[in-house]
């Protein structure tokens, strides 16, 4: 970013303008370069390059990037109030949110690095022969006050083990019992399933009685229905017996009329 | 049998107490009391000839019961953790300053009864409740059996029914048929019948007219 605005400076027609960015750009690269120093310093810290010599060339680095900071914030500040009030155009604009956003970038990457040069600076110590019976000194502090509390730690480990066991017997008494109530439980619905497995067999096997009562009862209709056709028949043949009967009257009374007839002449 | 014995105190101070059966529980709990130091939470139990002293002890305040051995664990501790809620909210911050057996007219009536509803009631204890459940479907199941082993047993008496009535109505059929053909051949009979006497009748009356048996007239 800031090596594309560097080279894009000459080109936009407005120069009066362009310095300031340009200045702000030039800022940032800057503390960038610095920025990278002292992670190169921070790096060291903690080694055997870590000396006296070593941290004040630390301390001078960060004291350089503060003062770019400020310088470049300042310009910042300045470059965004007159875009406010010149109503620049857009792309202008855009180019001054750039350099605000790259120049927040920096500025989180610097306190990163700082944080991890606090963190060092803090755990180790210059490499100084004079420091030495310090650091001796307050071992034996520490193992003097191990030395005194240890019987008090002692017995207060005792009685949190102790408790610690009692609860543990009380937990496992419990989860005895309450196994013991979900395996009946458990049991209970393996004696239900079963019921329901014997109650299964049941109703198929009534389901194939059923079906034998449906084939009876299906060839007990056709039979029927069969016998009411012969009847039927069987009622017409007695109808037509009947005509035949009507029939042989009328001729027995034809014959009884002619012999009449006969008998008169 | 159940809970018999309960007791609320805090340190060896005994607050109130209520005991269902004229036992000396309230002095072996006491002395259980006085053997139970520090004011840290825990959960032990002591057995004491066929009773068990179930001890809990949260926030500085003891709670004791007695129960046989079969009551087992869960339903007496469920007990009293219920008694420790119910006293805490009860009496708050009053507990601590407490004279002994300051709560006991009043506490004593609600011990009565928490014990009465734990030691006999099944829904005091989830499992139990669920066992008791498990117990109405297995015993529903069953007479689910039986109803459907009474319906194979009419359905059995059906089949041999309808059997029956598939033969009947077989014999039905072939007496049907049977008849329809002795009708037909009487109609048959009685049609030859006719025609002879027709023929007949004709003979006679041409015998007649023609003068003579052997017609010799129309000839």
């Amino acid at each position: 970013m800031s090596f594309q605005d560097i080279q894009g400076g000459p080109n936009p027609p407005s120069r009066r303008n362009q310095s300031p960015s340009q200045a702000v750009a030039a800022g940032i690269f800057q503390i960038n370069t610095a920025v990278a120093t002292f992670r190169r310093l921070v790096d060291g810290v903690g080694t055997v390059k870590d000396t006296p010599e070593h941290r004040q060339k630390l301390h001078n680095t960060r004291q350089r990037i503060l003062l770019l900071v400020k310088d470049s914030s300042a310009k910042l500040k300045s470059l965004t109030e007159s875009d406010r009030d010149a109503n620049a155009n857009a792309s202008k604009k855009i180019e001054d949110a750039k350099l605000a956003r790259d120049f927040q970038t920096t500025l989180q990457e610097f306190q990163k690095v700082q944080q991890l040069a606090s963190e060092r600076e803090s755990a180790y110590t210059p490499a100084a022969p004079s420091s030495l019976p310090t650091s001796s000194g307050s071992g034996e502090e520490s193992v003097g006050i191990d030395v005194e509390s240890q019987p008090f730690i002692r017995e207060h480990k005792r009685q949190e083990i102790l408790l610690l066991d009692n609860e543990i017997s009380f937990n496992e008494a419990m989860i005895e019992e309450r196994e013991q109530g979900i395996r009946e439980v458990e049991e209970q619905i393996g004696q239900a399933n079963e019921i329901f497995k014997d109650l299964a067999v049941l109703v198929h096997d009534q389901g194939v009685v059923i079906d034998d009562i449906h084939s009876n009862i299906d060839a007990s209709a056709g039979a029927t229905t069969q016998a009411r056709v012969q009847l039927a028949k069987a009622s017409k043949s007695v109808k037509s017996k009947t005509s035949w009967c009507w029939w042989l009257l009328a001729i027995f009374v034809v014959v009884l009329v002619i012999l009449l007839v006969v008998l008169i002449f | 049998m159940g809970i018999l014995y309960a007791l609320v105190g805090r340190g060896s101070v005994v607050l109130a107490e209520f005991s269902g059966t004229t036992t000396n529980a309230s002095a072996i709990a006491r002395q259980i009391l006085e053997k139970t130091p520090g004011n840290n939470d825990m959960h032990v139990s002591y057995s004491q000839d066929r009773y068990i002293f179930h001890v809990k002890r949260t926030d500085g305040l003891t709670v004791l019961c007695m129960a046989d051995d079969t009551a087992g664990r869960r339903i007496p501790f469920a007990f009293l953790e219920d008694i420790h809620q119910k006293f805490v909210r009860t009496y708050g911050r009053a507990v601590h300053s407490a004279q002994p057996y300051g709560m006991n007219e009043e506490f004593s009536r609600i011990l009565s009864q928490q014990m009465e509803y734990y030691s006999s009631d099944p829904n005091a204890d989830r499992i139990n409740r669920l066992k008791g459940e498990m117990s109405q479907v297995r015993n529903v199941m069953i007479e689910n059996i039986d109803k459907v082993l009474d319906r194979g047993d009419r359905l059995e008496l059906l089949v041999d029914k309808t059997a029956n009535m598939q033969g009947n109505t077989f014999r039905f059929r072939k007496q049907a048929r049977r008849f329809r053909s002795t009708v037909w051949w009487r109609n048959v009979k009685l049609t030859i019948a006719l025609i002879v006497v027709l023929l007949v009748i004709v003979y006679v009356v041409l015998a007649f007219v023609c003068h003579g048996p052997a017609l010799p007239s129309c000839f």
